[in-house]
C-alpha cells in the first residue's frame, strides 16, 4: 500500500492542467446537457462549437499523409546498422523500449509536422466558415476515423 | 439585475451550493445562483448583442464549471445557453428539469470526470507497421525516393495500407487499456480521434474512492505502453461527458 500511495502520481503518465484553447474546445466540444431549444437564444458565433473542429479531411489527404509519414523513417540510420534488426532484437528480447532510443534522432523529425498540423486545426476557426454540407460529405469518406461512440453505465 | 436582462447558464447545483465570493463569468460579469427547490442554476447577465464563442468566453465557462465542480456536483450546460430574461431560468431550465437534474446531481455526486488520450510514438509504431508487413515495407521502398507526381497511386496504397494496419493496433490496444481501467470506473465514453498517432481518447466517470485505484491503472497501463505511446490524463473534471441525453 505504500508503494502504491507513492506512485500516486508516478512519471508514466502524464497529468497536464489544461489552460490553452485547444485543450478546452477538446474538454467541452459537444458535451454538456443540452436544455431546451425553444428558450434558447443562440447568438452569432455559437456556430463554432456546434460543428466538430477537430481535424475533418479528405480520404485521399489522410492516406497520402500516412505515407507521407511511412516514407520519413529513417530505418538505416545509425552507423548502417538495418534498425528491422534492433526492431526484432528488442521484440524478442522484451525490450521494445530499445526502438525508441535507437530512433530518437528521427523521432522529433517525424512528429513535428503532425502536431503544428494538429494544434493549427484545432485553434483555427476558420473551421466555421466550412458548410455543413461540405463537411458531411468529407466525413463520409474519412477512414481511418472509427464510430466508436460508446457508452456504458455499470452501475446507476 | 432587472428582470428583462438577457442571462448566460452554465450549470446546475445543489440550491445549498455557495457561490465562490467574487467568482466571475463571461465578460467579467460576476456568477449568481437562481435557486428553486433544492435545485439551483449557475448564471450571469449578458449582453446579447456581442457574439458568443471567442477565446475569452470559452475559457470564462469552463473556469466556471471547473470552480463548482471543486465545491460538489454540477451538471454543466453546454457551451452557449443564453435565455433571454432572467424568469426564464426558473421558466425554462429548472422547473422543467427538476426531476432530471435531481436525479444528475445524485448520481454524480462523489464523482467526478478523468479524460485519458493515447498517442502512439509515430516513429516507433510506423516502424513496427512497417516491419510487420511486407507489402507496406515494399511499397514505401518503391516510393520514398520516386517523385510525387510519378508515385501518386502508390502512395495513396501505400497510405490506405498504413491506416488499416493502424486501426487494427489501435482496436486491439484501446480494448486492452479500456478492459484494464473500466472495472474502477462508474462509465465511460470513448471520443472519436485520429491521426497517425491517434491509439484512445476516452472520457471516465470515476467515484472518488476509486479514485487512487483508477489512477495507479493508468499507471500500470502507461508503463506497459513505454517506448510505443505516451498516456495523457486530464482531471478531475466536471463531468461533461456524462450530462448527455442517452
Amino acid at each position: 500500500m505504500t508503494v502504491e500511495t507513492q506512485r500516486r502520481r508516478g512519471n508514466y503518465v502524464e497529468r497536464p492542467t489544461p489552460s490553452g484553447l485547444a485543450e478546452v474546445i477538446d474538454i467541452i466540444l459537444d458535451k454538456g446537457l443540452v436544455i431546451d431549444a425553444f428558450v434558447r437564444v443562440s447568438l452569432v458565433g455559437i456556430e463554432l462549437l456546434t460543428i466538430d473542429a477537430r481535424i475533418v479531411i479528405a480520404s485521399v489527404d489522410t492516406y497520402l499523409r500516412f505515407a507521407a509519414a511511412t516514407n520519413r523513417l529513417d530505418l538505416y540510420e545509425k552507423g548502417g546498422r538495418d534498425l528491422f534488426e534492433v526492431l526484432e532484437g528488442g521484440m524478442e528480447s522484451g525490450a521494445k523500449g530499445k526502438v525508441s532510443g535507437a530512433l530518437e534522432g528521427v523521432k522529433e523529425k517525424a512528429s513535428e509536422t503532425f502536431k503544428d498540423a494538429k494544434e493549427a486545426v484545432s485553434g483555427d476557426e476558420d473551421e466555421e466558415d466550412q458548410g455543413e454540407e461540405q463537411k458531411e460529405g468529407r466525413q463520409q469518406r474519412r477512414p481511418a476515423k472509427k464510430t466508436t461512440q460508446r457508452r456504458r453505465r455499470e452501475q446507476a | 439585475m432587472t428582470d428583462d436582462q438577457p442571462h448566460y447558464v452554465y450549470g446546475v447545483v445543489p440550491a445549498d451550493t455557495s457561490p465562490p465570493p467574487g467568482l466571475v463569468g463571461l465578460r467579467g460579469a460576476p456568477v449568481e445562483l437562481i435557486q428553486r427547490d433544492g435545485v439551483a442554476a449557475i448564471v450571469s447577465a449578458i449582453d446579447p448583442d456581442q457574439p458568443l464563442g471567442k477565446r475569452a468566453d470559452l475559457l470564462a465557462y469552463s473556469r466556471v464549471i471547473d470552480t463548482f465542480a471543486t465545491l460538489g456536483a454540477v451538471v454543466p450546460i453546454r457551451f452557449g445557453a443564453v435565455l433571454p430574461r432572467r424568469g426564464d431560468v426558473v421558466d425554462g431550465v429548472l422547473e422543467p428539469g427538476d426531476a432530471r437534474f435531481r436525479e444528475l446531481l445524485s448520481e454524480l455526486s462523489g464523482r467526478a470526470q478523468f479524460n485519458l488520450r493515447g498517442r502512439y510514438d509515430e516513429t516507433a509504431i510506423l516502424t513496427e507497421v512497417v516491419t510487420e508487413n511486407p507489402a507496406i515495407a515494399e511499397l514505401r521502398e518503391q516510393t520514398r525516393d520516386q517523385p510525387e507526381a510519378a508515385s501518386y497511386y502508390s502512395r495513396i496504397r501505400l497510405g490506405e495500407l498504413v491506416a488499416q494496419a493502424l486501426a487494427e493496433k489501435r482496436e486491439a490496444e484501446s480494448l486492452r487499456i479500456l478492459d484494464a481501467l473500466v472495472p474502477h470506473t462508474v462509465a465511460h465514453n470513448v471520443r472519436d480521434g485520429e491521426g497517425v498517432d491517434h491509439l484512445v481518447d476516452v472520457a471516465f466517470l470515476v467515484d472518488d474512492e476509486r479514485r487512487d485505484a483508477f489512477e495507479q491503472a493508468t499507471e500500470s497501463a502507461a508503463r506497459s505502453l513505454l517506448g510505443r505511446a505516451t498516456l495523457r490524463l486530464i482531471g478531475p473534471l466536471a463531468p461533461y461527458d456524462f450530462v448527455t441525453e442517452e
